[in-house]
């Protein structure tokens, strides 16, 4: 019967019969004497090699993966305990082929440093293989025993074939494979030696990890040619983009995290992203930075008491200190930012005010036939004529004009956070964003500075938007400001004669509510909102520890300024603009009208002191003139009534939003209404 | 059992294992033999053995490393046998050496294996006595894990390197470092430590020497012969191929000046200074800086001789440069004369030369106006300048056409001499060259404006018998159109030599004193000059604008020419008035009568055809000057808005169309 089986199975051979030809049967043997057949050929087997009577079937399309088969008709007790056997051999086998196939070059450090690992444990197990050859050779080497030694390697081989089956069929690579050895070490916790083992595959894997983590934490350098580690750094990006790009994504993009972080730098993982990035800076600068690394704080020691993650602290730490210290004291930042603030924050007032004489003519073009040379020239001009000439920063100053109202630009940015974002709200007010159609350079004219690396980092082209946005709309109030200022001063023209019950008292009277309306406004954007914020910022400045910090504060305050110089709230800003265009019209139209009725009242003042007697001529005259009058004190009724409608009209706005705890409205409602919010 | 163990087995183990040895040194034994069977070869075991299939598995498997060795030895013994010759170099030598001390470790361990395999194989029962230390084939599988993997490394270098050599060898093996197995990372340190040491020797004497010492042509930089005045452009280049990739490309530029350097102070400087730099830089790194002591690994340390080396050598050469050979004062000295940066000179020597150029160009001496130049620079402040850079400047005649005025062929010529040449190339010369004909025909246009105001000042010409109503008229019309050009040549000239020269050189100043080389210099004056060409209209993209400027200028002579003819007359006539108004004194009345009429007559024609030309020239003034400024703004590579800007600041020529 045997006989049969044997002849069934004889196929199962077929592939190496070159050898097979003197095979004897092993049936025809007594069990004494299969028993050694069987051990030698165990042996083989132990090594991944095929025997007299134990034979190989490779698993088609999986590599690495065997079955062994033993003879069927051998003595079946023996039969059992080779089956035993066997996932021994099967899973040195299928570690073997792993070791093999992972020591290529395109498999990743990881990889061949965990297979180097696993090479000089199966170099152990081989040895181990040797010594049982040595016993059997002497001929004290039964089957049981046989058994007996494979106990010790039993598991681990069986650890690490689960290993790196797992390895195989998700074909990990990089933090894959640390995360996995990591995830393996935890679920094998229980079986001491397994456990160890593991660990120390881990240690040994990770080892080529730490070393392309250090170069990155100590020199802010990936040197990463397989694809491993958990950063990548996107080369399209340029450092230049900062100064140029609105939406500039460098800093945030430029190095990235990628998914699969090591399970054990997880927590650390932004610590270490940052630290190279500020090396990276620093090496960007010029400035060559190493962390100094002494023998002892090397990186490559992992254990479990997180030594390492001190270590990235530490050189996190030193990264931050110095980029921040290089930016400040170096490049100066604070002193860019207080010269920005002079500028676009119009600190500075003379040279303002300068420019605005010498370039009026040409700012009241419409923007397209603006001359931004011209206005450069100007702008020159303007800054070595005042005492912006003392200050170094002044050659960055340049200036741009706009094609659009400020109001629209606003509407444009859309990451701009605020109400605009409501979708009713942008829905009513697209077709009123229309452009205004006699916009002139006054309202789109803007500065603009030119700024360096790094320090494009914190003042990014967003920034500038930013800063240019609060100071078209300080310009613009400015200019407004300055028109009812000529608008007075044409009225003081009438303080030799009387004017009661002309028109001109009631302008006078209109004039200085605007002017006080106007000023009014400016107070409250400088000093209640611009100097108290820039003061705050500039204190946390200098507390911040780390370049983000500094970037975020920054951002911070400009954004505080724009919600509190009402440039994100599109419905107030709406109403305030529309004071304004009002203030302007009353402005311009005065100065047209009151040249025109000034011939009669000064021939008046000239006739009242020459000739008394003429009283009822020249109450007659008065009279004609107050005839002559009744149009211009028309429209300048009108032009009271519209103001007063308008400004009531910001009542309800700013105390409804008032009690949105938004305190910084109801201090624009007391400069701004006075004693009316009181009432 | 061990009967028919025997039986099976017709060869005792342990002679396989010392064929196995055998093998492993690439020898053939008495039953394992070097096959090739269908394309595949290793040493395997005859067939007609009679062997368990475990045996032969075994064997194969041992038998690798032979066949690997086979394969690395033939490498080495194939490039042994070539040295020294240029295949190999010294790369490859170095390469082989490493690879045979490797091999000598791998024999040490083979002498001690054939030792074991001395020893009996144990059998059962035969314990007693018995040596530990045998070879069984698989004890042999144990003992040969860890050089298999060397050897499997070795010969994949092997095949990695097979053609190639020097710096493109180092290269390629640095490729096969980047590896994970601390094992391998440690051969490969060893190999590579021993295959760059000669790359870093000749680093090492290319930077403190200024030696190619590269007999194989294995280094990435390569010289060729050429003419000392191009040894700095052409002299040597950087071979890509070589230049392994731990060398980064600006390391490499670096290394590449820095030699250069010294042999360009060596041979067109005539300088021994570099030597004391050298040694300099040399004693700063320190240790590592001795002949053959610099490795791979020590990447950082060659780096930082380099730099060291480089920043010596480059202050030397541009302290050379600067004190001995006075590259400023030349530079200024183009400047002031080629670029006419001198005016009073300019003024002068345009003075004394313009009647001679009017001649044609082939009857003018170029002796003449080397004298007349001569003249200019005494009669000028030029004269308190360095004799030595006076010296260098001569007149250059360029060749001439038929019908060419002596204007087309005057122009001055700078030679700064040796060592540079360097900078101011033929090639450069020949762009100040044409930039100089541009100024000068500029300044010739100027020139003739000016004097045409000499004759046409009013004062020169009232009190005339002939300052008629019609005179007047015509007078004015002609100052005028003067009036107009002269804003135009004016505001031209002052954004040429202000806008254009002047800034320029402001920034060309910058560059030079912060420059730290030789290569900074020339680029430095490489933007200097194309600044100068872009914005004065000399390039190739505004030659249309270029075209009608020159028009505006050619109509500007025109009506100077007209002019002196006309002013002549005018004259001709005043005096002959003037002379005719003494007989009248005399009273002579009749006659004054006739000759004044005939004189008015005359006059009256004169004006009435000097209308019709100043007409003419007005137009075409006008219609010149109405495309250039058309054109003016298409230039988008030059930022001419304010050349436009002053030549229309009143907004005249914007409102007139």
């Amino acid at each position: 019967k045997s006989s049969q089986m044997a002849q069934a199975s004889k196929p199962l051979y077929q592939y190496d019969l070159s050898s097979r030809g003197n095979e004897k049967d092993i049936a025809s043997f007594a069990v004494s004497v299969q028993e050694p057949f069987l051990i030698e050929d165990l042996l083989y087997a132990l090594v991944g090699i095929e025997g007299r009577y134990i034979s190989i079937k490779r698993i088609r399309g999986k590599d690495g993966y065997v079955v062994f088969q033993i003879d069927t008709s051998m003595d079946l007790a023996l039969q059992e305990l080779t089956s035993r056997i066997f996932p021994l051999c099967e899973g040195y086998v299928l570690v073997n082929h792993f070791v093999e196939s992972r020591s290529h070059f395109k498999n990743g450090f990881v990889n061949h440093a965990l297979a180097a690992a696993i090479r000089a444990f199966l170099l152990d197990y081989q040895a181990m293989v040797a010594q049982l050859e040595h016993q059997f050779r002497l001929g004290k080497l039964s089957s049981q025993g046989l058994w007996f030694f494979c106990q010790r390697m039993m598991s681990s081989m069986n650890a690490l074939a689960v290993l790196v089956e797992k390895a195989i069929t998700d074909n990990v690579s990089g933090s894959a494979t640390l995360n996995l050895l990591e995830s393996q070490v935890k679920a094998m916790a229980g079986d001491n030696a397994v456990r160890s083992l593991l660990e120390r595959m881990t240690e040994c894997a990770s080892a080529a990890y730490f070393k392309i983590l250090e170069r990155w934490v100590y020199e802010g350098v990936i040197d990463d040619p397989y694809g491993e580690f958990f950063i990548s750094e996107n080369k399209s990006l340029q450092k230049e983009s900062l100064t140029e790009d609105y939406d500039a994504k460098y800093w945030e993009h430029r190095y990235k995290l990628k998914d699969g972080v090591p399970s054990f730098l997880r927590s650390v993982s932004h610590t270490i992203l940052t630290t190279g990035k500020y090396l990276n800076v620093m090496r960007e600068c010029g400035h060559h930075v190493q962390v100094p690394v002494s023998e002892n704080s090397k990186l490559t020691s992992f254990g479990p008491n997180h030594e390492y993650l001190e270590r990235i602290k530490a050189a996190y730490d030193f990264a931050s200190g110095e980029l921040l210290t290089l930016i400040k004291n170096k490049y100066d930042l604070i002193g860019k930012l207080r010269s920005l603030k002079r500028y676009l924050l119009v600190d500075q007032g003379d040279f303002l005010v300068h420019f605005m004489d010498i370039a009026r003519e040409e700012l009241s073009k419409s923007p397209k036939e603006v001359s931004a040379e011209k206005l450069q020239s100007l702008l020159d001009l303007a800054l070595r004529m005042t005492a912006a000439a003392s200050d170094p920063c002044h050659e960055e100053l340049t200036c741009c004009v706009e094609k659009v109202s400020l109001q629209k630009t606003l509407a444009t940015l859309k990451d701009l956070p605020g109400p605009v974002s409501g979708g009713n709200d942008a829905a009513i007010e697209d077709p009123e964003l229309a452009e205004p159609l006699n916009i002139t350079g006054l309202e789109t004219f803007s500065l603009s500075y030119k700024v360096q690396w790094p320090l494009s980092l914190v003042i990014s082209r967003k920034a500038l938007t930013k800063y240019q946005m609060i100071f078209r709309l300080l310009f613009h109030c400015k200019h407004v400001s300055r028109q009812l200022c000529t608008a007075w001063q044409l009225h003081q023209g009438f303080r030799a004669c009387k004017i009661l019950g002309t028109p001109i008292s009631r302008s006078s009277i209109l004039c200085r509510s605007m002017l006080k309306f106007i000023d009014s406004l400016l107070h409250y954007l400088t000093f209640e909102v611009l100097e108290p914020n820039w003061h705050m910022m500039h204190d946390r400045l200098l507390t911040a520890k780390s370049i983000d910090e500094v970037i975020e504060f920054h951002d911070l305050f400009l954004h505080k300024c724009l919600k509190e110089c009402l440039l994100l709230m599109p419905q107030l800003l709406k109403k305030v603009e529309k004071l304004k265009a009002l203030c302007l019209r009353y402005a311009t139209s005065i100065q047209v009208l009151i040249p025109s009725m000034n011939m009669l009242p000064e021939r008046d003042a000239k006739l009242a002191t020459t000739a008394r007697i003429k009283q009822s001529q020249l109450k007659e005259q008065q009279l004609k003139l107050a005839l002559e009058n009744t149009v211009i004190s028309d429209s300048i009724m009108k032009f009271e009534n519209e103001f007063n409608v308008e400004l009531q009209s910001l009542v309800p706005i700013l105390s409804r939003n008032n009690s949105q705890s938004e305190p910084y409205l109801t201090h624009l409602a007391q400069c701004i209404l006075g004693i009316r919010a009181d009432q | 059992y061990s009967v028919l163990v025997m039986d099976d087995n017709e060869v005792e183990e342990s002679a396989l294992v010392r064929d196995v040895l055998y093998a492993c040194q690439g020898i053939d034994g008495r039953y394992v033999n070097y096959r090739s069977v269908n394309g595949v070869d290793g040493y395997d075991l005859p067939d007609s053995l009679t062997l368990p299939r475990s045996t032969r598995t075994m064997v194969r498997k041992l038998c690798e490393i032979g066949w690997l060795y086979k394969k690395v030895k033939g490498f080495i013994d194939e490039s042994t046998s070539k040295i020294p010759s240029e295949e190999v170099g010294t790369v490859g030598q170095a390469f082989c050496s490493a690879l045979n001390d490797e091999l000598t470790d791998y024999y040490k361990l083979l002498a001690v294996l054939e030792s074991h395999s001395m020893n009996p194989i144990p059998t059962p029962g035969s314990d007693s006595g018995l040596h530990g230390n045998y070879l069984s084939l698989r004890r042999l599988d144990v003992w040969l894990a860890e050089p298999t993997v060397r050897m499997r490394l070795m010969a994949v270098l092997v095949d990695g390197c097979r053609v190639l050599k020097g710096g493109a060898m180092v290269g390629a093996i640095h490729r096969h470092a980047k590896h994970g197995d601390p094992l391998v990372q440690d051969f490969m340190g060893r190999l590579l430590k021993r295959v760059c040491s000669p790359l870093f020797e000749m680093v090492r004497s290319w930077v403190l020497e200024g030696e190619l010492e590269d007999i194989f042509s294995e280094f990435f930089i390569v010289g060729q012969p050429v003419k000392v005045e191009s040894l700095w452009q052409e002299g040597y280049r950087i071979e890509p191929a070589m230049l392994p990739s731990f060398i980064s490309p600006t390391l490499a530029q670096r290394i590449f000046r820095t030699g250069k350097s010294i042999n360009f102070l060596r041979v067109c400087c005539d300088d021994s200074g570099w030597a004391a730099a050298a040694a300099d830089a040399a004693a700063h790194v320190g240790t590592s800086t001795s002949r053959w002591g610099l490795g791979y690994g020590q990447i950082d340390a060659l780096e930082a001789l380099v730099i060291e080396a480089a920043k010596r050598i480059d202050s030397h050469l541009m302290d050379v440069i600067h004190k001995r050979y006075r590259f400023k004062d030349h530079c200024l000295a183009i400047k002031r004369y080629l670029l006419l940066g001198q005016g009073d000179f300019v003024q002068y020597l345009m003075d004394i030369v313009g009647p001679e150029l009017s001649e044609p160009a082939n009857t003018i001496s170029a002796f003449q106006l080397a004298g007349l130049l001569e003249a200019s620079i005494r009669a000028s402040n030029a004269q308190y300048d360095d004799r030595d850079i006076l010296d260098r400047l001569k007149v250059k005649m360029m060749d001439y056409s038929d019908g060419d005025r002596g204007w087309d062929v005057f122009s001055l010529e700078y030679d700064a001499g040796m060592p540079l040449d360097t900078v101011f190339t033929a090639l450069v010369m020949k762009r100040y060259l044409k930039i100089f004909n541009y100024l000068w025909k500029l300044k010739r246009v100027e020139h003739a404006l000016t004097t045409i105001w000499k004759t046409m000042k009013p004062n020169c010409i009232v009190k005339s018998i002939i300052a008629k109503e019609g005179f007047v008229s015509i007078l004015r019309k002609c100052q005028v159109i003067w009036n107009e050009m002269n804003h135009f040549v004016t505001n031209f000239q002052d954004y040429i030599m202000f806008e254009v020269l002047e800034v320029s050189w402001a920034q060309f100043y910058d560059e030079m004193e912060s420059s730290k080389d030789l290569d900074d210099l020339l680029s430095a004056h490489e933007r200097y000059l194309e600044s100068i060409v872009e914005k004065s209209l000399l390039g190739e993209r505004s030659s249309t604008l270029r075209a009608s400027l020159f028009g505006l200028f050619e109509v500007i002579l025109r009506f100077r020419s007209h002019a002196d003819r006309w002013f002549e007359r005018i004259y001709e006539l005043q005096s002959r008035g003037k002379a005719e108004s003494k007989p009248k004194s005399k009273e002579i009345g009749q006659r004054l009568e006739g000759a004044g009429k005939a004189m008015t007559q005359l006059a009256g024609e004169l004006f009435h055809k000097m209308g019709e030309d100043l007409d003419q020239i007005a137009k075409d003034y006008s219609n010149s000057l109405d495309i250039f400024i058309k054109q003016l703004p298409l230039q988008q590579h030059v930022d001419l808005k304010f050349l436009f800007f002053r030549l229309d600041f009143t907004e005249y020529y914007s409102c007139r169309k």
